[in-house]
């Protein structure tokens, strides 16, 4: 007995195995009364037995743990001190993570959050502390790094004594949704761009009252309303049309049609300047109710550059006209010469006419200068100026009329010496000359034509078409004077008329009105 | 009013048009009362009393005739409008003549003479 251990020291031993094992059952109770414990195994004499404690309540704890297994939202619980205690079927997929790899480990092994504003989390948390409940949207990002756009709804577990005891959270995965909402916002702006910076005037209207609802800037520069002003009123009342029967008739037919168009509107704007406008009107659905759009172009410039077209045809028609005419009257004079040559000679002489309308119109009907005139008209010739056809004088700018008129001469002087004169055999010459002449009481512009060294001259036994354009034709043109010689030497032509007659202005240039200042 | 004694002014701007109408009508055993490539000359042939009808190009190098129309219809003379131009183009002034459209045959310019002169 002596090496027996005192009792005193047995009953203290005894006394601490109880006091751990009522440390352990006040645990329990607690773990029990705080619904941590389902079931209870008891080891008895006839093997281990479960209790279950809460009876009716497990049972609807399991059937509220299978329809958190169906739910699509992830649903997450922690404790306090964040780790993960419950996820449901939809979190594991979410977040393409194992439950039992996560369980009582710490949630960042599920997730990271990123949050959206900088303030963010700090309202969530005092959403929390104070209200027991947060909602929001943030960012997961999951262990593989990929990134879920979340809206979270989280709400605080609390032990029976009413502590803090983790949260639940429900997280929908939005990623999707924002990039539709996104997508749509970015198409929203683009729209909304056209609308604003378009340069025609768009007009939005409901079908039912036929007011205007939003109308673009365009529209407000283009009648001079402000949107203010615009927006309720009837097209009829901004004179887009004449009155509220053509709105009604304008409906009934977007109801037929769908598209109604109005071409040549006349409109008045606000400060009272008069457009023309075209007006294209659509009948769409939008998401269910209908909207009108009105596209509104102003053409008043595209209308003046028609009209200002068809002055410009007219004016080519009539010149055309005129010019045939004249064609008409070469061709009767023509005729009254030698009928073998009829045909070459008219030729020749619309190829003439020809020559020089083309200069015209290059020059835009304001003149042609005598050196490329010549030049034109003696185009047969072309490799003997400077050779047997000399030219001589300065620059000088005919009159559409002198041009032509001069154009024909050249011709008829070109042909004769051709078929005749100076350029008929090897060795002759022609002389042209021009110049502007001082001269009272108006100043003379001269030109000659002089030949020499052909076969020698006889004047004409009778007075043809050549020697009625030479003569009456050109001084008609220039209301000038000729005199023709037939010198046995040769043949010789000369022009003098007052230069107003026969000469463009002289414009003044650049360098020209820099010396004069 | 005797067709041999007519004196016909002629307007016309483009010299070869010009005179071969002169031709034309001399031709035909008309009269020239005067040729007028200009406006002002066209005004003091008129003015002058000598024609008993015309000829009128509408334009003359760019510048309206109508001023000649006007003074012709003033003395009742009677003229022919000569141009490229439509007639719905051109002014008032030349409505209550004889148009013809250029370019024209010469018959439709003596008979069209003919009609005018020989009216009583």
């Amino acid at each position: 007995m002596r090496n027996e251990p005192p009792e005193g020291l047995i009953l203290g031993a005894q006394n601490d195995t109880l006091r751990v094992q009522l440390d352990e059952a006040q645990e329990l109770l607690r773990a029990i009364q705080s619904c941590e414990v389902d079931a209870l195994v008891i080891d008895s004499g006839t093997g281990p037995r479960v209790f279950t404690l809460q009876g009716v309540d497990a049972a609807s704890n399991r059937f509220r743990g299978e329809i958190l297994a169906q739910v699509s939202d992830a649903v997450i619980a922690i404790d306090d001190d964040h780790r993960v205690t419950y996820l449901n079927a939809a979190a594991e997929r979410q977040y393409d993570i194992d439950l039992g790899a996560v369980l009582g480990q710490s949630l960042s092994k599920v997730y990271q959050t990123r949050w959206l504003q900088p303030g963010d989390e700090t309202v969530a948390a005092i959403a929390l502390r104070e209200g027991g409940a947060w909602r929001g949207e943030n960012v997961h990002v999951k262990t593989n790094g990929r990134e879920l756009q979340v809206e979270s709804s989280v709400t605080v577990l609390r032990a029976v004594a009413g502590e803090p005891a983790g949260l639940l959270a429900v997280v929908r995965d939005i990623s999707d949704r924002k990039r539709t909402q996104e997508a749509v916002r970015i198409s929203e702006i683009r729209y909304r761009r056209l609308f604003e910076a378009a340069q025609d005037g768009v007009l939005l209207l409901d079908p039912r009252t036929r007011k205007i609802t939003d109308a673009n800037p365009f529209m407000t520069r283009l009648l001079g309303y402000s949107h203010e002003q615009l927006v309720g009123k009837e097209l009829f009342e901004i004179g887009l049309l004449e009155d509220e029967d053509a709105s009604r008739e304008m409906l009934r037919k977007l109801k037929d049609m769908h598209q109604v168009r109005y071409e040549d509107l006349p409109l008045q704007s606000q400060g009272g300047q008069h457009k023309e406008v075209e007006v294209v009107a659509n009948l769409y659905d939008e998401n269910g109710s209908a909207v009108i759009q009105c596209n509104i172009r102003d053409i008043t410039e595209r209308k003046r550059v028609e009209e200002h077209n068809k002055l410009l045809m007219a004016e080519v028609n009539h010149r055309a006209m005129n010019l045939l005419a004249v064609v008409q009257a070469v061709a009767q004079q023509t005729a009254r010469g030698d009928p073998v040559t009829f045909v070459e000679r008219l030729t020749e002489r619309i190829e003439g006419l020809a020559a020089s309308q083309d200069l015209l119109v290059r020059n835009e009907w304001r003149g042609v200068g005598v050196l490329e005139l010549i030049e034109a008209q003696l185009a047969h010739f072309k490799d003997l100026i400077g050779t047997r056809v000399l030219l001589d004088g300065g620059p000088a700018q005919l009159t559409p009329a002198a041009a032509q008129g001069i154009g024909m001469a050249l011709h008829e002087l070109a042909t004769n010496a051709g078929k005749y004169g100076a350029l008929s055999n090897g060795e002759g010459r022609v002389r042209i000359s021009w110049q502007v002449a001082a001269a009272e009481p108006k100043s003379l512009f001269l030109m000659s034509w002089s030949e020499e060294g052909g076969p020698s001259v006889a004047p004409p036994t009778r007075k043809g078409f050549g020697q009625m354009v030479i003569g009456r034709m050109v001084e008609k043109a220039v209301s000038g004077m000729t005199t023709v010689e037939y010198r046995e030497s040769g043949f010789s032509w000369k022009l003098s008329a007052p230069v107003s007659e026969a000469l463009e202005p002289v414009r003044l240039t650049r360098s020209t009105w820099g010396a004069n200042v | 009013m005797c067709k041999q004694l007519a004196r016909i002014l002629i307007v016309e701007d483009e010299p070869m048009i010009a005179l071969n109408l002169e031709e034309l009508l001399v031709s035909e055993g008309f009269a020239i009362a005067g040729v007028a490539e200009k406006l002002e000359k066209a005004m003091g042939l008129v003015d002058q009393g000598l024609c008993d009808a015309a000829i009128v190009d509408a334009n003359l190098a760019g510048v309206s005739a109508s001023p000649v129309a006007s003074a012709l219809t003033a003395r009742g003379l009677p003229f022919i409008v000569l141009s490229g131009y439509s007639p719905e183009q051109l002014p008032d002034a030349f409505r209550g003549a004889l148009f013809i459209k250029k370019p024209c045959r010469p018959n439709q310019i003596i008979r069209a003479l003919n009609s005018m002169i020989l009216k009583p």
